[in-house]
């Protein structure tokens, strides 16, 4: 406001008389209206300095790094780098001797990894200092044997998206396990020419195949790994049961499944190509996107499908949360205040629609009813083993043998799990 | 040539060449025969967030005095360099006796809970095969398109040779993932290409299959290098002396006689040149491979290399893939430098 006086005055001294004057008078109040708005983004923050954060770039989280950067002012520089490299450029500032980013938003399996690492610095104090003027839920702290490690915002999972204009039409009730979505993709076959490939997912080669082999497994009750230990266990019946299955659901898909990632996925239900299948919640807003849809109303969402009758959903729940590495020089307290401004009840308001989020405020939309739904069916954790994401990406390696049926199953993941025993050794996890 | 004033000449490129190149290599070389790792250790972990409270047995890496996460490194010689090659596994398996040594107890456990080893493929020599594959089919196909392109422009008239210099510079512009991207985009099912072969009874899946994965991304690596080719042959053909030429056709040489007997022995270095420098590129074949199939029926060399680093996250066996890289450019250059410094010997 300082300046703003000075302007005035300024202004005034320098035309004081007629209708320059009212002309003058009018432009300082046009801006002193405008200016309390910018000024007052983050009134609360004192700090100054240079601060910067790193994220993965979809839509929530862009949302949250606009908030984050709003609060930029003379003598405060703040840059939120947004990447679909987060992860990568992450693990490499994370682990060198001092990180040039203050804070980043990882997802929940990158989290693990830090924190086994002991990259992550607590932030305890900083949320008990700060958790009035925020409204901190306790739902949105991640701790770790009683310390906050990290504020979660956002929650994600696989579900089950369906075309409802053709299950009413065909009488179809929506699929609760993968038998019964297998049956209505092959009533659709029969009798909707137009829908070639009546399922879609994303078996493609890496780590989108991997994480839908990770749901079937689980869905089968089989682990990843034997109980206590970092020994593979995911070659055994149940892991052979989630390929077939995987191998059965092919049948009804794209010949081209290898290639299908999240993005291909979700432009064949768009194209109104595909009728039903597993996919990220985040993409069911996109459903209902004019420019991009030719279904939009048309899709609705659902748990994903259990592998057996009466089982639990095939799915994993997972969240999204800001952490703070231990090599950063800034200032932490400045650092924390800056990301909280992006996750705070005004920055849901404005976002509501672009994700679901955890704190209370968020007005679920009917795109999170997936979700919701997978919660309330008892969908599991995603694994937090440290090691998991390196057994994860060798199973990644064998699904197309194994789908297409080079290799059969069960030698497809002995194959991984050999290979994975190797990585594993080699990170020191596996003596 | 006084020695004191050669060494002022070559000395900043030297120096340059070394910093930029030869120091960086040896890093890597010294990288490739280290490793380490965080000393982890078997936790109880009690993990609460938006959903619930959970226990889980874990790793977690061990703590010094000061709080510093520990590691420890060693020297490991060429071990890495057999992993990537695939020579490790009878190794391994003998080995198995030697517990905390390095990886073995486990994966024996594995293979004998398994029965038989599983018959996969090592890694490294599908990737090379297929990297091989795409510069033996690439070379010849930029080669001869880059050479046709080159002789269609030199006899269009000026003003079209603008639109047509720029239209064929186009691929080699744009960025490779780029590129990858929108070729992708039009073979994928509702792709352009797809839709329009479907229409004419012909229907490709094509990342299907090998063969069609393993053609698009070849088909890629033409597109983008061909503009290449075809511009430096294109400065090659201005230079062709005309007066030789005449001679042929005064000899009653035919155009095709012209062309074999004249321009492409005149062309001859250029076109050694172009291969070099499309066999150091294609032996590193990475964005196609990535972009269009995510790796599927199509490894190359570098893009192992890549998930060595990125997806195992391990820099040491990375090193080791890198330095292989290296390895194997010299050794495909070979026979290309043995002709040029021939050539060069033969001038002086």
């Amino acid at each position: 406001m300082k300046n703003l006086t000075s302007m005035h005055s300024l202004i005034s001294r320098l035309r004081p008389k007629g209708r320059d004057r009212a002309l003058a008078w009018g432009l300082v109040s046009a801006l002193a209206a405008a200016a309390p708005q910018a000024l007052a983004a983050c009134p609360d923050i004192k700090g100054q300095g240079e601060v910067s954060f790193i994220g993965n770039s979809f839509p929530a989280v862009s949302h949250v790094a606009r908030q984050v950067e709003a609060c930029a002012r003379p003598g405060l520089k703040v840059t939120f780098k947004l990447t679909p490299q987060a992860r990568e450029e992450t693990e490499r500032a994370f682990a060198a001797g001092r990180s040039p980013f203050s804070g980043a938003t990882v997802s929940m399996g990158e989290f693990v990894k830090f924190q086994s690492l002991g990259q992550l610095q607590p932030l305890t104090d900083l949320v008990d200092k700060y958790r009035a003027r925020y409204k901190l839920e306790d739902g949105m702290l991640i701790r770790v044997n009683g310390q906050v490690m990290a504020v979660a915002f956002i929650q994600n999972a696989q579900n089950l998206f369906y075309r409802k204009d053709l299950f009413d039409k065909h009488g179809l009730k929506v699929p609760t396990t993968y038998a019964e979505m297998l049956q209505a993709a092959a009533t659709l076959k029969a009798k909707e020419p137009g829908l070639e490939y009546p399922i879609a997912q994303t078996f493609a080669k890496g780590w989108d195949g991997a994480t839908e082999f990770a749901n079937l497994l689980a869905g089968f009750g089989g682990r990843f790994f034997k109980p206590g230990t970092a020994q593979p266990a995911f070659n055994d019946e149940a892991g052979v049961k989630a390929i077939e299955l995987m191998r059965q659901m092919t049948r009804f898909m794209t010949p081209n499944y290898l290639a299908s990632n999240s993005d291909d996925v979700m432009n064949q239900f768009q194209q109104g190509r595909a009728a039903m299948g597993v996919l990220w919640a985040s993409r069911a807003a996109r459903m209902d996107d004019p420019a991009a849809s030719k279904v939009v109303g048309k899709m609705a969402f659902a748990a994903a499908p259990a592998t057996t009758p009466g089982g639990k959903t095939a799915s994993h729940l997972w969240w999204d949360a800001v952490v703070m590495p231990r090599n950063t020089s800034a200032d932490r307290d400045l650092a924390f205040q800056l990301l909280m401004e992006g996750l705070d009840e005004e920055a849901v308001k404005t976002g509501n629609d672009t994700a679901i989020w955890i704190r209370s405020v968020y007005k679920p939309t009917r795109f999170g009813t997936g979700v919701a739904a997978a919660a309330k069916a008892g969908a599991p954790i995603w694994p937090s083993e440290p090691f998991f994401s390196l057994a994860h990406a060798e199973v990644g390696k064998v699904l197309p043998e194994a789908l297409t049926g080079t290799l059969s199953p069960k030698a497809a993941l002995d194959a991984a799990a050999q290979a994975y025993l190797k990585v594993a050794a080699e990170k020191g996890f596996v003596k | 040539m006084k020695t004191r004033s050669f060494l002022s000449f070559v000395a900043p490129s030297v120096v340059l060449m070394l910093g930029l190149m030869a120091v960086p290599l040896l890093l890597t070389f010294y990288l490739s025969t280290r490793h380490c790792a965080p000393e982890m250790e078997m936790v109880t972990v009690r993990q609460s967030g938006p959903f619930g409270t959970q226990e889980t047995v874990t790793q977690q890496v061990r703590k010094g005095p000061d709080g510093q996460p520990l590691q420890s490194c060693r020297f490991v010689g060429l071990e890495y360099y057999q992993k990537v090659l695939g020579l490790d596994r009878g190794a391994v398996l003998q080995d198995s006796g030697k517990a905390g040594e390095s990886s073995s107890s486990g994966a024996a456990e594995v293979s004998s809970a398994a029965g038989k080893p599983a018959a996969v493929a090592n890694e490294f020599w599908s990737a090379l095969r297929f990297t091989l594959l795409y510069i033996a089919l690439t070379t010849p196909l930029v080669l001869g398109l880059g050479f046709a392109l080159a002789l269609g422009a030199s006899v269009l008239t000026q003003r079209l040779k603008a639109v047509f210099i720029t239209a064929s510079l186009l691929p080699f512009i744009i960025t490779p993932v780029v590129g990858a991207l929108s070729i992708k985009w039009l073979f994928r099912d509702d792709g352009l290409v797809s839709v329009l072969l479907a229409q004419f009874g012909g229907q490709v899946h094509w990342m299907a299959q090998a063969w069609s994965a393993q053609l698009l991304v070849i088909l890629y690596g033409v597109w983008h290098v061909v503009p290449f080719a075809f511009i430096v042959l294109y400065a090659g053909l201005q230079s062709v002396p005309q007066d030789a030429l005449e001679a042929a056709t005064i000899d009653g040489a035919s155009r095709w006689q012209k062309l074999r007997y004249v321009t492409v022995p005149h062309l001859m270095p250029l076109i050694v040149f172009v291969t070099l420098i499309h066999v150091m590129d294609a032996y590193r074949v990475f964005e196609p491979v990535l972009v269009l199939t995510q790796g599927a029926f199509t490894t190359s060399v570098q893009y192992l290399t890549y998930h060595v680093l990125l997806v195992e996250n391990n820099p040491y066996k990375a090193s080791a893939a890198a330095v292989l890289t290296v390895l194997g450019i010299g050794l495909l250059l070979v026979p290309l430098l043995r002709r040029t410094w021939r050539e060069q010997r033969g001038q002086v």
